[in-house]
């Protein structure tokens, strides 16, 4: 093997390191900028304010990264976060949060079994069911609270709203406490069991899955299952540890969600992506705003950021793709044996001219 | 699996050290701290902003020449049929019978110098105009001025909270995007130990008790006033009978989605009953949908219909008109919440009948001068309110150039 040939494998194991690390370097980068020019980032307050943060999106897009791995589209978490935020404070009054909590989360469940369901058996785009879903959760929103935000101020409502957000040691509240054990559960759960696997190959190629033997409906209804659990723990932690559930709480987590999980790596297509990954990209997102808001910069730079962020990498993606399609095929230990003979035919006329 | 997960670990690693280190050094004292210079507060005393301009030429401060008269609270509001004037009381005096709770002292060292922050709901040419309006008065005293904008998203704005408590300013003004959320948020702010003024939506009563006070609107008492020019100008165009109305609200949660809805009604009920409510919605602040529910409303109440109050002068009214144009419909008394260049056209052009005086930038102007004053060691009432009018045709050239 000749130098230009080991010099162009390490530069391709290098460009395959950054790839599949790409999320965890651009969040490291964002971060060290941050934390190098943003007045007043590296405080223990405000990184904790961060994770607080992150937490109730990087909840949701445990559920979303699972719905994109196995090829489907989830419209409606962010009305399920509003749902449960409304059930669990609206519930607490009557049944207390031991009662209105699990409620809350047995909603989200059997929302995400519904449209599993419609999705699997039903055959109807996921896109139309979730879409209708949402439409249908929001007017329900509309009807149980008749316009109005619920909030609690008792003193026992705000005992837990300070509990959800007191700071263990920095960094870590038990909001966070919750969100880093079903991150870290999903992430093995998905990478280290046989069964978690089995959802990128329903993703991957459905029919192989089937011919294989799994029962690729079953997936798919759990992956929305799984969704609607995860979309209904973050709006109803958010709601505990805010005292109040506004009737547009989980607006702007959809597209939030959706930007995260395509930038930490998911493919839209299915079969491809890691909650661990979806994590780390809303995280990036958190500390690229925190730091624009230190910095006193509007809305607008957040905005025009975050968008050319979610371009870059949606490019990339694209361009991936064409080299992966441009490549399809192709054996490539025959093409290098070409390559190699064409470079001595070539040393050889050298020769023979000399 | 590993890789990542190392690469990490030695990141976070590397930047929890340092951040440890940071997490100490920078807690040093409120950069406000400096204003208790000699002779600051005399400074602050004299200056003068009573001669600053709103851009559509009105006095940039303005306080409403008599506070309004609050009745007394009856022992359950909520008991009373909505049409009832004192079934929102909550909403309506929310702030009036506050128990104020670990309120900061004023440092009475003069506004000269001091740091602020001022967050508003999301971004909007209102939002900009009411910050312009701040901005004046804050540079009016040298203040440090910090505006922060969510765009109307409450995750975003508890970050904001959470952010400027970090940065230890003087003062926090905040507009919450709704009132419920309000109480967790000025408490928040209040055990912080950073004073707190809340100003244009009215937050519900609970939140009162953490602030100093509450700077704005006077939504309920426009919109009461407003319903009494609407129903007479209905009144001498329809008479008394088969008078309905339908009402645009403004969006779910805040005081105006109340106040420019139940007050007009709870109002009509006493002031003028034969006006019946057919429907009250709420399409959001696009024309197209507006235009929609409007189109919607003439189909199902036909001439029944003699009159609509919008919550929103510009875009609800845009699509108001298009739809009676639409219908051929001229003989419908249209009012809205006001003052957008729009909805001041409209009452210019005839087509809107009265408008309510909502002075974008003395709103801001208003809470950053009561931040000053407080400061500067005065008195402050648990409740500041901007002055009521009424615009019509009559003089709606007065407030040209419009605001926003």
């Amino acid at each position: 093997m000749n130098n230009d040939s080991k010099k162009g494998r390490g530069r391709e194991k290098t460009l395959t390191f950054i790839d599949r690390n790409r999320i965890f370097l651009l969040f490291g980068v964002v971060f060290l900028v941050m934390a190098l020019f943003a007045p007043r980032f590296m405080t223990s307050f405000n990184l904790t304010t961060i994770m607080r943060t992150t937490a109730m999106n990087a909840t949701a897009a445990i559920g979303f990264t699972l719905i994109l791995i196995v090829g489907q589209l989830d419209l409606s978490i962010g009305t399920i976060i509003t749902f449960a935020g409304v059930v669990g404070l609206g519930l607490k009054q009557y049944i207390g949060y031991g009662g209105s909590v699990p409620i809350a989360i047995l909603a989200g469940c059997a929302i995400g079994l519904i449209n599993g369901l419609l999705v699997a058996k039903a055959k109807i785009s996921s896109f139309i069911v979730t879409l209708g879903m949402l439409t249908l959760l929001q007017g329900a929103i509309y009807t149980i609270t008749r316009g109005n935000s619920i909030s609690l101020s008792s003193p026992d409502a705000f005992a837990v709203s300070d509990w959800l957000a007191r700071m263990i040691i920095p960094l870590i509240t038990p909001r966070v406490v919750i969100t880093l054990v079903l991150v870290g559960g999903f992430t093995v759960f998905l990478r280290l069991t046989r069964v978690g696997r089995n959802f990128y190959m329903v993703g991957g190629n459905r029919q192989t899955a089937w011919l294989s033997g799994m029962d690729t409906d079953l997936y798919t209804i759990v992956a929305f299952v799984i969704s609607g659990f995860t979309a209904a723990v973050g709006g109803v932690l958010f709601a505990m540890e805010g005292a109040a559930a506004t009737l547009n709480l989980g607006n702007t987590s959809l597209m939030y969600v959706i930007s995260a999980v395509i930038i930490g790596g998911t493919a839209m297509s299915g079969g491809k992506g890691g909650v661990l990954k979806s994590f780390f990209a809303i995280l990036m997102l958190d500390v690229l705003y925190n730091g624009i808001i230190l910095f006193g910069l509007g809305n607008e730079v957040k905005i025009f950021i975050a968008g050319i962020i979610l371009a870059a990498v949606v490019l990339y993606e694209a361009y991936t793709r064409y080299k992966h399609d441009k490549t399809v095929g192709q054996r490539a230990e025959l093409l290098k044996e070409v390559d190699e003979l064409k470079e001595r035919i070539k040393t050889a006329k050298h020769r023979a001219a000399v | 699996m590993k890789r990542p997960m190392t690469l990490v670990l030695v990141l976070l690693l590397a930047l929890a050290l340092p951040a440890a280190v940071f997490a100490g050094g920078q807690k040093e004292a409120a950069p406000g701290a400096a204003a208790a210079a000699a002779g600051n507060l005399e400074r602050s005393l004299a200056v003068d902003t009573s001669g600053l301009k709103s851009e559509d030429g009105q006095p940039l401060i303005i306080l409403q020449e008599k506070q309004r008269e609050v009745p007394s609270r009856p022992a359950n509001p909520d008991a009373l049929p909505e049409d009832d004037p004192l079934h929102w009381w909550d909403i309506e005096f929310a702030g009036w019978n506050a128990n104020k709770q670990n309120i900061p002292e004023s440092p009475k060292d003069g506004a000269i110098g001091k740091s602020i922050v001022f967050i508003v709901h999301g971004d909007h040419p209102w939002t900009t105009a009411c910050t312009l309006g701040a901005q004046k008065i804050a540079n009016a005293y040298n203040m440090k001025f910090k505006p922060l904008s969510p765009n109307w998203d409450l995750a975003v704005q508890n970050q904001m909270i959470d952010q400027a408590i970090n940065e230890r300013p003087d003062m926090i003004l905040l507009i919450p995007l709704d009132a419920k959320t309000a109480p967790q948020q000025a408490r928040k702010i209040n055990q912080a130990g950073i004073p707190l003024i809340l100003f244009n939506t009215l937050p519900s009563a609970a939140a009162m008790d953490y602030c100093i006070t509450w700077t704005g609107p006077d939504d309920f008492g426009q919109f009461r006033m407003l319903s009494r020019v609407w129903a007479d100008e209905m009144k001498r165009i329809h008479g008394t009978s088969g008078v309905g109305v339908a009402y645009t609200q403004h969006a779910p949660g805040g005081s105006p989605y109340f106040a420019r809805c139940w007050g007009p009604i709870s109002e009509l009920s006493g002031y003028a009953p034969w006006v019946k409510t057919l429907d009250k919605q709420a399409p959001g602040f696009e024309a197209d949908k507006t235009m929609q529910l409007v189109s919607d409303w003439l189909t199902r109440f036909g001439r029944d219909l003699k009159g609509i109050c919008a919550a929103d002068d510009s875009s609800q009214a845009l699509g108001i008109f298009e739809a009676l144009e639409k219908a051929g419909r001229r003989d419908v008394v249209v009012v809205a919440a006001g003052n957008s260049k729009v909805g001041m056209d409209l009452v210019k052009d005839g087509k809107l009948f009265a408008i309510t005086y909502q002075t974008a930038e003395g709103d801001g102007a208003l809470a950053v001068q009561t931040a000053a004053d407080w400061f500067n060691g005065k008195e402050i009432p648990p409740v500041k309110y901007l002055p009521k009018h009424i615009i019509t045709k009559a003089d709606v050239e007065d407030f040209y150039p419009p605001q926003w």
